[in-house]
């Protein structure tokens, strides 16, 4: 089959191995391509303005060489290995980048960013932390700034009717993610967790159409396939970023089968909708503000009754966990953050303790983001599955 | 039948081989180094020669440690924590928690009737690990063998403060140049790695009976500084260096009962004593 034939899974695979060839094809067309870093950067105003959204991703294969002349050592190793690929000239296809506030290191980076890789267009969201009312509404005025920006750098004003019907666009790839993610519910799964981050990789690297298809074509053959993963421990991973396939595949090759995630390459990014009422930027601002549960944003209970209860705490925040958990039969949960990664190190304590309430047992994965140091993990996954009885 | 188990940690590999009686028919112990792991065929032709068996009388061979995965004749790979588990449970039945300090890392492992119920690993750091003593061993000139003999005689250990195995070199030389005895130096060595993997072990509630197992477990220093950090006995076994390979033989053992039991072929595959093959 030649290259150009490739569809379903056999295309992700094509897209994930070089995830930047379609959008070089499409901006020797003329499209201009617009680099975002983390999932708050919103999608659908980049699309709206007919720009190629593209995630930017680190890579765990890259020994880190040029970045640590812009970034200490001691912050997020992905953060710091998506700078080094933009210093070696990786990015050098983006016509502007899109940052937000994910945590401080993100902030700082955008900011980094502009200054060393002077890219021709860059805005940088500044998304609150907090959901109360007010930080919507702030959350709201900031993505009107944005649109302006791209207003500016395009020399075209921003249509409504365009921001509605994109958003339709994306809202019928999230149904199309929640679709394949529920044929990761049978035992065993229909789709293996290596397969699922090579489609939603590719989902992030082509224009949102040819995501549809793209996902379209790989949920039927899916369901007509022979020779899928195999039955064993079914597992969640839930952390930080996870932007290589190695780390699911290290967990898989030892006989299991991550068949949910909780991570922001996988459920986390694509399962909350977008409200199609309404204004589309208050919708907006909500979903991503409020419907996209990372550790980054800052929910608590009991405000209302002036006390606090860990339990009902933990019941707020991590309650959809406790779904992903009855619907996808999940008998053990990873909980992987990247070195310095404080933003999850923090959350680890609350979410071991949510889930033991729940009686399922987890391990806690702490990663340098690098391919070479995968071995110690092996080792405690091993064991862990050991522990529930594989 | 018999059954061996072949623990190929960071510093020491071990063989172990059982009848079905449990009777240790041979139990080896050599230097793992960097063409020994290419070799892990020699250890085993060793210990087949002090069991008096040939290769082929071998029914299962299970394979663990940070190695597990570079030996070829191996039927399956098992953690060791499990495999320690498994290993201190046979000879210490009553043991409900395992702190194993090796050669580049420590662990903690809660124990249930043979079973692995939890653990915890040290990070990527050689404080509170073998290579801390050995380090210390280089900048004293000693050899690490004679540190726990040598600490036992100190009547004022002073306090090794810093968690950091490059760092407390400069403190022991500190220590040094005011002419502090080299005894209370050790013991205060012996009591911040015990200080150390006791906090990481915490994690898991500590209870008793407590065995400790690894090389570190062989210096007597660090024994009493847990037993002092405790406040209660722990356990070592006589060769605290084979319980991984102990364990991996026994549950090489039990899977071979199981899979009689259920009427399967009890090893899956052919094996081939060689050396593995990195390249190609």
């Amino acid at each position: 089959m030649s290259e150009h034939n490739l569809k379903g899974i056999a295309k992700a695979q094509k897209i994930y191995s070089d995830r930047s060839q379609r959008v070089k094809e499409l901006k020797v067309a003329g499209a201009q391509i617009l680099g975002y870093m983390c999932i708050y950067p919103v999608v659908e105003i980049i699309s709206s303005f007919d720009l190629v959204p593209y995630r930017i991703f680190g890579s765990i294969e890259e020994p880190i060489t040029k970045a640590d002349n812009c970034l200490p050592t001691c912050v997020c190793p992905f953060l710091r290995s998506a700078l080094d690929l933009g210093l070696k000239g990786k990015y050098d296809f983006l016509d502007g980048v899109v940052m937000a506030h994910p945590c401080e290191v993100a902030e700082k980076l955008a900011h980094i960013w502009r200054t060393y890789m002077d890219p021709v267009y860059s805005f940088y969201i500044d998304t609150p932390h907090a959901t109360r009312e007010a930080a919507i509404e702030y959350h709201k005025e900031s993505l009107k700034d944005f649109q302006k920006s791209l207003e500016v750098f395009l020399g075209k004003g921003a249509s409504s009717e365009k921001l509605k019907k994109t958003i339709e666009d994306y809202n019928e790839q999230r149904a199309l993610v929640r679709e394949l993610y529920d044929l990761k519910k049978p035992d065993p799964p229909l789709i293996s967790g290596v397969e699922t981050i090579e489609v939603l990789e590719s989902l992030m690297s082509i224009p949102v159409k040819e995501g549809n298809e793209l996902i379209r074509d790989v949920i039927e053959e899916i369901k007509e396939r022979r020779g899928g993963p195999a039955k064993g421990a079914r597992v969640l991973i839930w952390g930080s970023i996870i932007d290589s396939i190695a780390v699911v595949k290290l967990i898989e090759d030892l006989g299991a089968n991550v068949v949910m995630d909780d991570t922001c390459v996988g459920s986390r990014f694509f399962f909350p909708d977008v409200e199609t009422t309404g204004d589309p930027l208050d919708k907006l601002a909500r979903r991503y503000l409020v419907d996209l549960k990372c550790p980054r944003t800052f929910i608590e209970s009991g405000i209302e009754a002036g006390k606090k209860d860990y339990a009902e705490d933990l019941a707020l925040r991590f309650g959809y966990l406790g779904d992903y958990v009855k619907q996808w039969n999940i008998k053990g949960v990873v909980l992987y953050a990247l070195r310095f990664c404080d933003t999850h190190a923090y959350e680890v304590v609350s979410v071991k303790d949510y889930l033991s309430s729940l009686g399922i047992p987890s391990i806690y994965l702490e990663h340098d983001y690098s391919a070479t140091s995968l071995s110690p993990l092996k080792t405690r996954v091993q064991a862990f599955l050991e522990t529930l009885g594989y | 039948m018999y059954f061996a188990g072949i623990d190929i940690g960071s510093t020491m590999t071990k063989v172990v081989v059982l009848d079905e009686g449990n009777a240790v028919l041979a139990q080896i112990i050599g230097p793992t180094g960097a063409e020994h792991r290419r070799l892990a065929n020699k250890v085993m032709e060793e210990a087949l020669l002090q069991a008096g068996l040939s290769f082929e009388q071998m029914t299962v061979i299970i394979a663990t440690g940070y190695g597990r995965f570079n030996v070829p004749f191996a039927d399956r790979q098992v953690s060791e924590l499990s495999c320690h588990a498994r290993g201190v449970s046979m000879l210490f039945p009553n043991s409900r928690t395992i702190i194993d300090i090796g050669g580049q890392d420590a662990k903690g492992i809660k124990v249930k009737n043979g079973k692995l119920l939890e653990f915890v690993m040290n990070d990527k750091c050689a404080a509170g690990t073998g290579r801390f003593l050995e380090v210390t061993a280089k900048t004293l000139g000693l050899r690490m063998e004679e540190f726990g003999e040598i600490s036992l005689k100190s009547t004022r250990k002073v306090a090794i403060s810093n968690i950091c195995t490059v760092f407390a070199q400069n403190e022991i030389i500190d220590h040094l140049s005011k002419g502090i005895a080299l005894e209370d130096i050790l013991a205060g060595l012996h009591s911040a790695i015990a200080g150390r993997v006791i906090s990481m072990v915490k994690k898991l509630n500590i209870e008793p009976d407590v065995v400790l197992t690894g090389g570190v477990a062989k210096n007597a220093g660090v024994v009493k500084a847990f037993e002092e950090k405790l406040g209660f006995c722990v356990f070592v076994p006589e060769e605290p260096l084979i319980t991984g390979a102990l364990g991996a033989a026994i549950l090489g053992k039990e899977s071979a009962h199981e899979y009689l039991l259920e009427g399967k072929p009890i090893s899956s595959k052919e094996r081939i004593l060689k050396e593995v093959a990195f390249y190609g």
